[in-house]
């Protein structure tokens, strides 16, 4: 028997209870998840992910404002293989979002709830082979 | 904390009388959801838009200076990208509020952070509506 | 307390040559300011369930570990917590069924802790008992009886023991403890689907209002935990649809010309 410490209620220590939360990393806590959390996980995190390149791309845009040359720069850097890459993550985040979307839109308007778990790997299902077909045509594969 | 909140919790419940409900019917009763779930239908279709007209279409992936100042003084483009831009931005802040509103933000933050966000939202599209201006040489 | 790690002493209920298991158990006591865990070994047989285990170890190992249970069958709610990380009634949780090795147990989450593997469910008794869910009469089921349309679908939410093992497991309820969560909302929809002789308003000011059915994402954890099939989360889901159609016909009748609204 070992004694532990920090342990002890002495005079004047507050009698609380933990609130015991998982607080917001319980948001992205997959560990023994299902389905249905992972369709929150990847949607929330595609959002945010999302509205970071919406400001990023708005930024890049400011470009055009500074005439020809410093576009014709961007679009030098725009078709290097490292930003074709961040593309096609990007084009996977986007589907991801959008048919997380649709299943949002449907369950939350009382549609299918029964059906949650099939209506997300049909969905899924879309997004990847879109995903996949948009990759090759950005990667230059089938162009 | 803890005691607090169970009363808070059980009296909502247990006293749903006219004062009550007035209160709690001032806030976002699922207005933000709806309308998260309208722009992102209609944000489904202009981005479908935006990257076939943007990417998909041309051979190269993406227009130089002069391609993209003759698109965008067609005013039907400049009219659908403006309303993507409104559309997607106010998608964006809208769930970026979602997710602040995770949190528990007090009706005091919370009515800061929309106010906030709002005024993010008018910036954001007013800089698209700018930028279209001096890309296509009206400002 | 004390990291206890020894081998059961043989007693009337521990066969020296039986099997073992090892409990990992969260502990905190009321007033401590921190938590910790314990080891905790106890014997076990082909249906020994994680409770017995726990019962075991207040008996011959430690009798401060707090715990709670009644029934020992699934019926009275009182024995959720997290064993291997998820939330489970632990009188119907078998150690057999669990992946060999230590088997953590931990209390629920997002509710108050009182002591070790006790939480204050007080707050959920509360609001269910402001739902007043209508109970459907056991002799619209019984034996030669024509039970209407869709009551069995009804009859679900009667079954829920108010665990809150759906409460343990709700993302949003992790962030934010004003959010009615899914053990209230699923019992709202039950009152708001099929009120008899109650009055659903209040109901629906509950479940209509900031805190209510719009905060919830639908990851439908509390569907996956739920240990009677009440469901909540499909519930949420169509409670979201009825409050929907709810508001647009209040709107209509407030919008509509006065000859066309419906006394």
């Amino acid at each position: 028997m070992t004694p532990q410490t920090g342990r002890s209620a002495g005079p004047g220590v507050p009698r609380g209870d933990l609130p015991h939360r998982a607080g917001a990393t319980g948001w992205f806590d997959t560990r023994h998840r299902h389905l249905g959390d992972w369709a929150f996980v990847v949607n929330r995190l595609s959002g945010l992910g999302l509205v970071a390149y919406l400001y990023l791309h708005l930024v890049i845009l400011s470009q055009l404002a500074r005439g020809p040359e410093a576009w014709g720069g961007f679009l030098a850097i725009a078709t290097s293989p490292p930003v074709l890459l961040f593309d096609v993550l990007l084009l996977a985040g986007l589907l991801a979002h959008a048919f997380n979307g649709i299943r949002v839109t449907l369950l939350g308007l009382g549609l299918v709830a029964s059906r949650q778990k099939a209506l997300w790997v049909a969905l899924m299902g879309m997004a990847v082979l879109i995903a996949l077909a948009g990759a090759s045509r950005i990667l230059g594969v089938t162009s | 904390m803890s005691a607090g909140v169970t009363a808070k919790r059980g009296q909502v419940a247990r006293e749903p009388d006219a004062a009550t409900r007035g209160a709690r019917a001032r806030g976002d009763v699922g207005w933000g959801w709806a309308a998260q779930a309208a722009t992102g239908a209609v944000v489904l279709v202009l981005v479908a838009v935006h990257m076939v007209a943007q990417h998909f279409i041309l051979p190269e992936g993406l227009r130089d200076y002069a391609q993209v100042e003759a698109w965008l003084r067609q005013p039907i483009v400049a009219a659908v990208e403006t309303v993507f831009l409104a559309s997607v931005t106010a998608h964006a802040l809208l769930g970026v509020r979602a997710v602040l509103l995770d949190l528990g933000p007090s009706p005091r933050v919370e009515r800061a952070l929309t106010a906030g966000l709002g005024v993010i939202g008018v910036a954001t599209v007013l800089y698209g509506l700018w930028l279209t201006a001096v890309v296509t040489g009206l400002a | 307390m004390a990291t206890l790690l020894q081998t059961p002493r043989p007693g009337a209920d521990a066969d020296p040559a039986a099997p073992a298991r090892t409990l990992r158990v969260r502990r905190h006591r009321r007033g401590d300011s921190a938590e910790g865990w314990d080891r905790y070994t106890a014997p076990v047989g082909p249906r020994t369930t994680v409770l017995d285990a726990l019962t075991w170890v207040r008996a011959h190992l430690d009798a401060s570990l707090n715990l709670r249970h009644s029934c020992l069958h699934a019926s009275c709610g009182t024995c959720g917590m997290r064993v291997n990380g998820r939330d489970v009634l632990a009188c119907v949780t078998r150690l057999e069924d669990l992946p060999p090795g230590e088997v953590s147990v931990e209390p629920l989450r997002n509710q108050p802790l009182v002591s070790d593997l006790v939480v204050d469910i007080e707050s959920l008794y509360e609001s269910l008992d402001g739902v007043r869910l209508p109970l459907v009469r056991t002799s619209e089921g019984a034996p030669g009886s024509t039970p209407a349309e869709g009551v069995g679908h009804l009859t679900r939410f009667e079954d829920c023991v108010e665990c809150g093992l759906c409460v343990s497991a709700c993302p949003i309820v992790a962030s934010d403890p004003e959010y009615a969560g899914p053990a209230v909302l699923g019992a709202a929809w039950r009152l708001v689907a099929e009120p008899r002789d109650r009055d659903p308003e209040p109901a629906y000011a509950l479940v209509d209002g900031e805190q209510g059915a719009w905060r919830c994402h639908l990851a439908f954890e509390c569907n996956e935990v739920c240990p009677t099939d009440a469901l909540p989360a499909e519930e949420i889901a169509r409670l979201r649809g009825i409050l929907l159609r709810h508001r647009v016909v209040r709107w209509l009748q407030r919008h509509a010309r006065p000859e066309e609204v419906q006394p």
